[in-house]
């Protein structure tokens, strides 16, 4: 049953990252069944997480579901709250795994598909392939941001909750008809935004790498391939001027003529 | 008019046979000489009283006539009177006060000629009419019988005259704003006369008193039938008002229920709003869990590198300078302990319609939560920020999307970009509006080569 319809915060919006992605390994690897079933050479995960120092994703996400090549044995996966959101398989070849996204029912939204293209071969710069070659582990995942348009009051007030970081938090306390106490031990104090730094960049596929140190990275690239299309335009005014500068000379020679 | 009353109270006392030459007829002179005077003994003891007093001598009456002073015509009358004693007064004398003259109207020609002329009446006719009212002492019929001045006129229309010129003389000699109470009632009384109702009315009366048996019967058993159709009809309409009564209940709009407008009802929610949070302001929380707070807002702040001057909970802040997080009505304190802040207050819906912000947060808390107060219109839903970065790329024709496609790899933008942050996006924008330029340049280019080429074949 649909959530009843409930008033909207108008004029806002909530932003949430989170990561969709895979990991995949040659095998065989500890974690897949070995020997792997005939002709499976890869095991991969693929999954949907919330960034590591990020609220809780389960505050808005309820339940994905994974559908697989239809090869599979039951192809559609589907996975509920609190997860993880993650299917690991073994396998040869890569596809699209069509992710349909499952929100809180207090939010009145209908569910989403997104798409992740399996990756289980090395990709990227050849110091990256080796690096993946060496550690036996390919990731491939991207950041998603989430945007809730004018949501509802009761999912407006679950997404600001305190509640949200309460996973990342330590328990302690819990005296006789009190609540725990969440204390929260971490170094970076928890939030919706990107981290400044990358966290563990060791650690790839935990989501480690998402930072706004990443975050500049990519932004200094586009703005070099925004010089290249400068560059491009420019050559291209050239031209365009060249070109004027012969028709008029066209024009003169048939004017003549 | 005297009655007996009247007239034992003019004698009082002296109930005395002085007065029996008045009722010359029927007094015998020996029982006139033998009633008494001042004698207040039963009159059944006269005969013995009369003989023990007076020994059977009579009183010699006389016969002789005497003026009659309220008489102006003079005439004499001569009745039968006991010899006079010294003291006694004239009989007449004491009935003069009973001759009350009939007051009339006063006036003179001029006042006649100025307030009272009246084109059916001459001055003579109405001078004859006064002075018989007055010679009549104000008796109607009489007047009526007497005068006999001009043409034949009926009771009423002398009475209209008269009145009219009684009150045209009254109001003369007392200007109405001065007139006593009875002298104002007099006044309208005499200017309300109506001649024709008044003879129509003495009709009816006549009619009235001459009726026979038969019409009196009939009479009768019509007035019931009437009073009973009345009281039918008095009947039917109580009902029919008690009826529209209840069809018509309840009344809307009365004293009843006030807010039946949705304007009503929004003032309604606002005042109940108000009060409490002024119930809410007064007892403010401590804002709990100090330490820890600051801890956190010291490492947020150099993490965001944007302070928060209220935030709450800080050493310098006072508790009223808390941002309005106490506005939700209801909400128990439950879990506080386990929050470090009152998320949970910012419900939007109770914050007064006037504030510029829908939602009561703080600016750290806004960015922690991933807030993002959108400047511009947006369409409620769930968008992902990843697809600003690949739709763009995706023109309606393949042609022109693998086009793009050249271009964007040309000049190093990655096919998928893993980080759609919003400077991210800005940023790919830019390059796609860059993007498009040298599309419509290249597509002009185009042309203008065909153009040139056309042109090179006409010079040749």
């Amino acid at each position: 049953m649909p959530a009843a319809p409930s008033k909207r915060v108008k004029g806002t919006q909530i932003r949430r990252h989170f990561l969709i992605g895979n990991t995949a390994h040659v095998l065989p690897h500890p974690g897949f069944p070995d020997p792997p079933p005939d002709g499976h050479t890869k095991g991969w995960t693929v999954y949907v997480r919330p960034l590591p120092n990020g609220p809780d994703i389960t505050t808005w996400l309820k339940k994905v579901q994974f559908k697989l090549h239809h090869t599979y044995a039951d192809a559609s996966r589907t996975i509920e709250a609190p997860g993880p959101f993650e299917v690991s398989e073994t396998g040869y070849g890569e596809f699209g795994v069509e992710i349909r996204l499952y929100f809180a029912q207090e939010s009145g939204e209908k569910a989403v598909y997104r798409e992740h293209y399996l990756v289980l071969a090395p990709y990227g710069p050849d110091d990256q392939r080796a690096r993946q070659e060496r550690e036996n582990k390919i990731v491939a995942e991207r950041l998603e941001t989430i945007e809730f348009n004018e949501p509802t009051q009761e999912f407006f007030k679950t997404l600001t909750s305190e509640d949200q970081f309460n996973w990342l938090k330590v328990k302690k306390g819990r005296g006789k008809g009190k609540k725990p106490d969440y204390i929260f031990e971490g170094a970076v104090e928890p939030t919706a935004q990107l981290p400044e730094k990358a966290m563990d960049p060791g650690q790839a596929g935990a989501g480690g790498a998402w930072s706004v140190q990443y975050e500049r990275q990519v932004l200094a690239q586009l703005q070099q391939s925004g010089a290249t299309l400068d560059q491009m335009i420019e050559e291209e005014k050239r031209g365009m001027e060249e070109r004027r500068r012969r028709l008029e000379e066209l024009g003169v020679a048939i004017g003549a003529k | 008019m005297t009655s007996g009353a009247d007239i034992r109270a003019a004698l009082g006392s002296d109930f005395a046979p002085s007065i029996t030459p008045s009722l010359p007829r029927a007094t015998p002179t020996q029982l006139s000489q033998a009633i008494p005077k001042n004698s207040s003994q039963p009159r059944r003891h006269k005969r013995n009283l009369l003989v023990a007093r007076r020994g059977g001598k009579a009183v010699r009456w006389s016969y002789e006539s005497t003026p009659v002073s309220s008489r102006r015509d003079q005439l004499q009358f001569r009745r039968w009177r006991r010899p006079k004693k010294d003291e006694e007064p004239e009989p007449f004398v004491k009935f003069a006060k009973y001759d009350v003259r009939a007051e009339c109207p006063e006036y003179d020609a001029e006042i006649y000629e100025a307030h009272l002329t009246h084109a059916d009446w001459t001055k003579d006719e109405t001078d004859a009419l006064i002075e018989a009212y007055s010679d009549s002492y104000g008796k109607w019929p009489i007047i009526v019988d007497r005068y006999d001045s001009g043409q034949p006129r009926t009771m009423e229309d002398l009475k209209a005259r008269f009145y009219g010129v009684s009150a045209t003389v009254l109001a003369l000699t007392t200007p109405i704003h001065s007139m006593t109470g009875p002298q104002y009632t007099l006044y309208e009384t005499l200017r309300n006369f109506d001649p024709a109702k008044e003879a129509s009315r003495k009709k009816l009366a006549e009619g009235h008193l001459q009726r026979r048996q038969t019409e009196v019967d009939e009479e009768t058993v019509l007035l019931g039938e009437l009073q009973r159709i009345m009281i039918n009809q008095a009947n039917l309409d109580s009902e029919r008002e008690d009826l529209r009564r209840r069809l018509d209940h309840p009344v809307a709009g009365s004293a009843g229920y006030q807010y039946h407008t949705s304007q009503a009802l929004t003032q309604l929610w606002q005042q109940l709003l108000q009060t409490d949070r002024m119930k809410k302001n007064q007892r403010l929380r401590a804002t709990g869990k100090l330490s820890c707070n600051n801890e956190a807002v010291s490492r947020h702040d150099a993490n965001i590198a944007s302070g928060n001057p209220v935030f709450d909970g800080l050493p310098g802040a006072t508790p009223t300078s808390a941002r309005p997080r106490d506005s939700i009505a209801g909400i128990p304190d439950s879990g506080a302990g386990s929050s470090r802040r009152p998320t949970r207050d910012s419900l939007p819906s109770a914050t007064t319609p006037g504030s510029a912000l829908p939602i009561d947060m703080s600016k750290a808390d806004l960015e922690r939560f991933g807030v993002v107060v959108a400047q511009d219109k947006t369409a409620s839903g769930i968008t992902f920020a990843s697809d600003r970065l690949t739709k763009p790329r995706i023109a309606k024709s393949t042609l022109q999307t693998d086009k793009i496609a050249t271009i964007l790899t040309h000049a190093g933008v990655p096919d998928l970009i893993g980080l759609p942050t919003p400077k991210v996006i800005e940023q790919f924008d830019a390059i796609m509006a860059k993007v498009h330029t040298l599309l419509d340049m290249r597509k002009l280019a185009e042309k203008e080569e065909q153009e040139i080429r056309v042109r090179s074949a006409e010079a040749a």
